[in-house]
């Protein structure tokens, strides 16, 4: 049976590879110290598999038919869909077996999500593992996240997603070592009057929550609060999803920072192997 | 109280605007054609309101926001045209203005 041998979550704005230095030198290479550590401690643990829980920006998805859930099945992925986003497009491996169990285990679970075999991937993935020097290192198995295009899934009903997702993989034996990386949020807004605004208050109660046993607290608070902090704030399903699958148990915060020239509060985190 | 959508469901009229957003981001046919004569392009959209096509006819970003349209749409599609980034957002703080004061 597969263990979960790390759990991460980082923000994903694509500014970071489009515009890197738009913040103060200090700033960013802070940031991209912070994705190269989380980096090195992904290819540390050596995984065989990695699955991302991230959301599609309407590459994939459109309102012709938007899933609350999809879960990638297919052997490769090609990414990055957007030209501007000046990172160079590549195949990547699929964990096509581990996403078809996890699908499959979904829908004998309570949870119904779509699946795609033609999935592309957009900043979303890309930015993050790029950041990390990981893309392509290890065969990935995406599960999206609707975030962008209400109406939206509940935050607790992305946390369950999660709980039957971590059984899912620690029930799936065609591997050892999974590693899940979630990527999103957290305070941002895009496209908005508000845009350029960050949230931090929202972000640190958020990121204490997150180290906090009182999921229901969590939940709540993410549900009745992230109208202040953003559309892009509501990504943070993304983390939830990771929070269900590490079991609600030992998050620590590696990095925050609210850089306002990437209109973002940029948190990276992770969660200890139970 | 300001929300992070302007829309909870997205109306017909949003649908068709990101339509047009849509199509001209993915697919570079789509895009050439409309480059070549944005209003013709339009047009041929009869399901638009009035005033929908006229807010993409003129890339008025303010009238589209409110209109519904996608805010991550209506992002890349200003990349694409090329709107200097301080007219979108000016436009789109244009577009709060409207919201908050009517």
């Amino acid at each position: 049976m597969a263990e979960i041998v790390g759990t991460f979550a980082v923000s994903h704005t694509p500014v970071m590879t489009n515009l890197p230095h738009a913040p103060a030198g200090l700033v960013s290479d802070s940031v991209f110290d912070a994705f190269r550590r989380i980096g090195e401690r992904i290819a540390h643990l050596e995984p065989d598999a990695l699955v991302v829980v991230s959301n599609d920006h309407l590459h994939n998805f459109f309102l012709g038919n938007m899933p609350a859930f999809c879960i990638g099945i297919s052997e490769r992925y090609e990414g990055p869909v957007e030209d501007w986003l000046k990172v160079e497009r590549k195949t990547v491996p699929g964990a096509r077996e581990l996403s078809a169990h996890v699908l499959q285990y979904c829908l004998d679970n309570g949870f119904d999500p779509s699946f795609s075999l033609d999935l592309v991937l957009d900043h979303g993935m890309v930015t993050p593992l790029t950041l990390a020097g990981v893309l392509g290192r290890f065969p990935i198995a995406p599960v999206l996240v609707n975030c962008v295009q209400p109406p939206l899934p509940r935050m607790a009903r992305c946390m369950e997603l999660g709980k039957v997702i971590g059984r899912a993989i620690r029930s799936f034996d065609g591997a050892s070592r999974v590693v899940v990386l979630a990527t999103g949020g957290i305070a941002h807004d895009v496209g908005t009057p508000r845009m350029g605004f960050v949230n931090e208050a929202f972000d640190r109660r958020f990121l204490a929550l997150l180290g906090d046993s009182d999921i229901s607290r969590l939940c709540e608070y993410s549900e009745a609060e992230v109208n202040t902090a953003g559309n892009g704030a509501e990504e943070i399903r993304n983390w939830l999803v990771a929070h269900g699958i590490a079991d609600s148990r030992g998050f620590e915060l590696h990095h925050y920072a609210p850089v306002t020239e990437w209109y973002t509060g940029i948190a990276l985190g992770s969660w200890r192997a139970a | 109280m300001i929300n992070n959508w302007l829309q909870k469901i997205p109306t017909g009229e949003a649908y068709q605007i990101n339509r047009i957003l849509y199509r001209i981001q993915h697919d570079r046919e789509e895009e050439k054609r409309y480059v070549a004569n944005p209003d013709a392009y339009i047009a041929r959209y009869t399901e638009l309101t009035p005033v929908a096509a006229k807010a993409l006819e003129s890339t008025d970003i303010a009238r589209l926001y409110l209109l519904g349209a996608n805010p991550y749409l209506l992002r890349a599609y200003c990349l694409q045209l090329r709107v200097p980034e301080h007219d979108y957002l000016a436009a789109l703080k244009a577009a709060g203005e409207e919201l908050e004061h009517g």
